[in-house]
């Protein structure tokens, strides 16, 4: 069986907090394998060490028990991360670089071939609608297109595994809906995908798997149909309602052992119907003016 | 990539960083400013003397705002990485963390380099006018020809930027394991203020009579690096049968420096390994 995208066992991480050798146990005795081509949520409120997780995953911090690996590499070794996309919660980009330029740094960073990069870089532009505003400095841009460059960024060597933090913190909702589409297409690529999130609603639309963490423990892990979906329980959704029709159906259920629980008006979304009503084509990205135009 | 490739990479965004700062475009106006005003002090006439004044006053020049420069764009182009935490997304690339130390000091060197030479262009280029003029008007002080050693001038670029190079690694090492930018500031320049005076201590170890005591300021001297060592800009520029000189004594200090730098670098790198960012 091949190794896990990532795997985790008895993962403990401490913080010293006081000086007196006073410890906050910020991931306690965690578990868990992420495997292949799969979108995986880490969930859990904050301050529970989704983070910290993620931290040390990438090895930017140090377990105090335990180990980590991702493809089969050590957390701890820089080789791990050849195959690793990351984008950091609330990410701070170099301001003094335009889009196109950050996304261009990051790629020879991360060793992508000279003769590559120009294409690499226009192709994750255009991934994540950006390539319209990649001239411009990431000092001008909005929080949605310090997500959406991140995310360029983190893809920008074909990685196999993406790791995102927060990935729609502060982002509108058709910003949001946008980096969700993304993600479900990374899947579609073949890419693993790791998520930290507390926006639930989100991850449940588009995560296989799930893990639940609470006060740096793990409290449930599955399948988001398994865990989600109750088993004795189905929901019909009539066209044409009809109050008659409903008795009789009732009267059939009742013949079969079974009971109408429930009987309301399907709701579509908050999220949907502001999607339904605004142009999601123009997420977060201005217009460019000329100094002629701005002046009349 | 290679390593150099990627220390490469990031030091010429660092540069790049700096160089778009205001902070630093103040500065040099201000240092060019400072050595250009030199000139007004003529109306003394000095003689030939002046020509040292200028020197003088320019090397002071170059010193205080290249130790300001030294200092304080370190600590900024280091805790600016750590508070926007670009270095979070940096370190999470296959970038190892002495390559990070590393590549952010050479991007300060290229501008220490970018200073430097501008400051001692610009000094060499306002000695150069006024010998001129002294020549006209005090021939007699010239019968040997022109006072000023200009490739010293140039030897003394070398010198000056490993002195800040060492003043930069010294920060690098404090940045490195600091938690503010402000602590390092006063940090570095109380630690450049002990390697500018340390000379004191190294000419009165020999009178020590307590071995111990003898022993800690020998280790001390050699703890913080001998900015007195550095100081060899009248003999570069001025140079006198008295005063030179030899190329294996410059040689000796260029190497004092960059052994300085190295260690400095690689006990920044070891400090910085397991730092939680």
């Amino acid at each position: 069986m091949s190794e896990p995208a990532i795997r985790i066992k008895d993962l403990t991480k401490d913080f010293r907090i006081g000086v007196r050798g006073v410890k906050l146990r910020a991931v306690d005795n965690l578990s868990l394998d992420i495997y292949d081509n799969q979108i995986f949520g880490l969930l859990g409120p904050n301050g529970c060490g989704k983070s910290t997780t993620m931290k040390i995953v990438l090895g930017l911090l140090e377990p105090t028990r335990g180990e980590c690996s991702i493809y089969g590499v050590g957390s701890h070794s820089v080789k791990s991360r050849v195959n690793v996309g990351f984008l950091p919660e609330a990410p701070y980009f170099y301001k003094f670089l335009s889009g196109r330029e950050l996304v261009r740094y990051y790629a020879r960073i991360c060793g992508v071939a000279k003769s590559e990069i120009n294409d690499r870089t226009e192709e994750v532009l255009k991934l994540v609608s950006m390539e319209n505003a990649a001239h411009r400095r990431v000092g001008t841009y909005s929080k949605g297109m310090l997500q959406r460059i991140g995310i360029a960024q983190a893809l920008v060597h074909d990685p196999k595994l993406v790791v995102l933090d927060e990935p729609t913190a502060g982002v509108d909702p058709i910003g949001s809906h946008a980096i969700a589409e993304l993600i479900v297409a990374l899947k579609e690529r073949g890419k693993t995908v790791m998520l930290c999130s507390h926006l639930l609603a989100q991850v449940e639309g588009v995560c296989d798997r799930v893990a639940i963490m609470s006060r740096g423990k793990l409290v449930l892990e599955g399948g988001v149909d398994e865990l989600l979906e109750k088993e004795d329980e189905r929901s019909l959704i009539v066209g044409d309602y009809n109050p008659e029709a409903q008795k009789e159906i009732e009267a059939v259920l009742e013949k079969y052992g079974a009971q109408l629980r429930k009987v309301e008006a399907p709701r579509i979304s908050l999220d949907r119907l502001f999607l339904q009503h605004t142009d999601g084509s123009a997420i977060g990205s201005g217009q460019d003016v000329s100094d002629k135009e701005g002046k009349q | 990539m290679s390593a150099p490739g990627r220390i490469g990479l990031i030091a010429r965004n660092t540069f790049l960083e700096a160089v778009r700062q205001k902070f630093f475009n103040v500065l040099v106006v201000l240092s060019i400013a400072m050595i250009a005003s030199a000139n007004f002090f003529r109306q003394f006439d000095f003689g030939s003397s002046e020509l040292k004044f200028i020197a003088d006053f320019g090397m002071g020049a170059i010193f205080l705002f290249g130790s300001i420069l030294s200092v304080v764009v370190t600590a900024q182009l280091f805790f600016s990485e750590i508070e926007n935490r670009t270095a979070l997304t940096m370190l999470a690339k296959p970038v190892y963390r002495w390559e990070f130390i590393v590549g952010k000091f050479l991007g300060v060197f290229i501008v220490l380099f970018a200073f430097v030479t501008l400051m001692l262009a610009l000094l060499a280029a306002v000695l150069y006018w006024r010998e001129s003029g002294l020549m006209n008007i005090h021939p007699e002080d010239f019968e040997d020809g022109r006072l000023v050693n200009y490739l010293g001038i140039v030897e003394l670029a070398f010198s000056e930027l490993l002195k800040f190079g060492v003043l930069a690694a010294i920060t690098m090492l404090i940045a490195s394991f600091s938690n503010t930018n402000l602590y390092t500031v006063v940090l570095s320049f109380f630690v450049m203020v002990i390697c500018q005076l340390q000379y004191i201590a190294r000419d009165n170890w020999s009178d020590l009579d307590n071995p111990l005591l003898r022993g800690l300021v020998w280790f001390l001297s050699l703890l913080f690096p001998n900015f007195q060592m550095f100081n060899v800009g009248e003999q570069l520029i001025f140079p006198t049968h008295d005063a030179t000189l030899s190329t294996g004594g410059y040689l000796g200090i260029i190497a004092y420096g960059s052994i300085y730098i190295c260690m400095l670098l690689g006990l920044s790198a070891y400090s910085f390994r397991n730092r939680e960012i």
